[in-house]
């Protein structure tokens, strides 16, 4: 049977539908679920432990939002100006290796390499950094690709080299065409690079561990506890999703607003 | 001589677009590079800025080698195809960033930026966005912030390619009155026979990597050195004819 154009096209709309109803069910589920123990969530969310958790979360993913841009921009630069060998390769291990690697596996390898039993003599584990530093591994590639991809496009419009005929230098050039123009993505990349953060679990974990107060976040409070704290993982895993999408969709407006 | 070049040979890794190319612009006047696409216009204007370097030959400009010298220290006036303005800064702010990326202060470059503006007509634009210019008046703000630097030499790639058929005649001119008004060597390249009969003091036939004729435009047109040369001519009797 030869299906018509009209009911190809049904079929889909009907197959992005699913898509839209899962991603959106899973995201809306924990509300609907809360809804029957509300009180119990309130509680759980008042509670030291979430709290400190969750202020952890934040200023660790903040922390590793601006380590990722210190570090991420100037390597965008690097790869969108220089070409040089083995570029592509290096490319994917920076950008697209760390967003397809096992978290736990990045844990342990930052354990050996940061931990007690450091090569360089450094012990950074179960620590504050150790946290910001996984996360700077999974989520940093956000900024380093949303920027190079910009600064990419600027060096093709050759405004570049206009800039340097009229006398500016390379870091000239970079401060005040690459930087300014790019500003969107830049901001793009840091939002994007936060609300990952924010969800980064397994590298934390191995890596910072859980002591509570100190290296406790959302995502490892809830890896740890779902099993015999229900309500109050569902609240923390309330909290952090609430405040991913919420900086995402006032990202995403104060970007319309711009344009 | 303002610029001199000798036998220059330039290209992209190993293909060689540019060969025994030699070329002498003189004080003040507008030479205009024409010649078919691809027959190396753009890599020989890319040369003189720095983004290529050439394999053999010398290129002098006022007396001074450009051999090795880095982009941002050749003080060449570039104008891009597409302009290059930077959307980001207004009207008056892409004309003063020679000068602010200089280190100058901000009356003095506000003074020339407006003087240049002025230059070409387009003074009471100062405040504008890019975006809110119309491809001519694109093309004048590029020209005065490639101006105000002061520059040894005028570089400008296709200048009236973007500009519709409609208002071409009235934009070349105005064109043509500004670069009266410049006192410094001008190269224009285009592969219209057309903008180059309009701009040019003096044109050179660019064919496969080399200058073929050198002359006035009257000279050109009247004496085409060969078939192709003939052959690109006849094309502007045409439509000079057909405007009639």
């Amino acid at each position: 049977m030869k299906l018509s154009s009209a009911h190809a096209i049904i079929i889909l709309y009907f197959l992005s539908t699913l898509l839209i109803l899962f991603a959106v069910s899973t995201i809306l589920y924990q509300y609907i679920a809360a809804l029957g123990s509300l009180s119990e969530v309130i509680k759980a969310i008042g509670e030291y432990r979430i709290l400190s958790a969750l202020w952890l979360s934040i200023t660790s993913s903040i922390g590793a939002t601006i380590v990722a841009l210190l570090l991420g921009i100037p390597l965008a630069y690097v790869f969108a100006t220089k070409d040089f060998l083995w570029k592509s390769m290096v490319e994917t291990l920076v950008i697209d290796v760390p967003q397809t690697f096992p978290p736990v596996a990045e844990g342990i390898i930052l354990l050996l390499m940061l931990g007690p039993t450091s090569p360089i003599g450094l012990n950074l584990a179960f620590t504050f950094a150790a946290l910001v530093i996984a996360k700077v591994f999974i989520a940093g590639p956000f900024v380093v690709s949303f920027v190079s991809r910009k600064f990419r496009e600027i060096r093709k419009s050759g405004m570049n080299l206009t800039a340097r005929s009229l006398g500016a230098d390379q870091f000239q050039v970079f401060t005040t065409i690459f930087l300014p123009l790019s500003f969107n993505e830049i901001a793009a990349g840091a939002a994007m690079c936060w609300a990952r953060a924010m969800g980064e679990l397994g590298g934390s974990l191995i890596f910072a561990g859980v002591i509570i107060g100190q290296t406790e976040t959302i995502p490892t409070f809830v890896a740890t506890n779902s099993q015999t704290l229900l309500i109050p993982s569902l609240a923390a895993s309330i909290l952090v999703t609430t405040a991913s999408a919420l900086a995402l969709f006032s990202f995403k407006r104060l970007m319309a607003k711009g344009e | 001589m303002a610029l001199q070049i000798t036998k220059l040979k330039a290209g992209y890794g190993n293909k060689v677009i540019l060969e025994n190319c030699s070329l002498s612009v003189k004080g003040s006047e507008t030479v205009v590079l024409m010649g078919p696409s691809g027959c190396g216009k753009s890599t020989l204007l890319l040369s003189l800025v720095g983004v290529l370097t050439p394999s053999t030959g010398k290129m002098l400009l006022n007396g001074k080698s450009l051999d090795g010298m880095p982009i941002e220290m050749r003080n060449i006036g570039y104008l891009p195809q597409d302009y290059g303005l930077f959307p980001h800064l207004d009207v008056l702010g892409n004309v003063e960033y020679g000068l602010m990326v200089r280190g100058a202060q901000k009356t003095e470059r506000q003074k020339t930026a407006l003087e240049m503006l002025e230059l070409v007509n387009l003074h009471d634009l100062s405040r504008r966005k890019i975006k809110e210019l119309s491809g001519g008046q694109r093309q004048r703000v590029g020209l005065a912030r490639a101006l105000a630097i002061k520059p040894d030499l005028i570089l400008l790639d296709e200048p009236l390619s973007n500009v519709d058929q409609l208002t071409k005649a009235e934009v070349a001119n105005k064109l043509r009155e500004v670069f009266g008004r410049i006192k410094i060597p001008k190269i224009v390249v285009t592969h219209t026979p057309y903008d180059a009969f309009v701009l040019a003091d003096k044109i050179a036939v660019m064919i496969e990597g080399k200058i073929v004729q050198t002359g006035t435009p009257a000279q050109v047109f009247a004496k085409p050195k060969n078939e192709m040369i003939g052959k690109l001519v006849q094309q502007l009797e045409v439509k000079t004819i057909t405007k009639k």
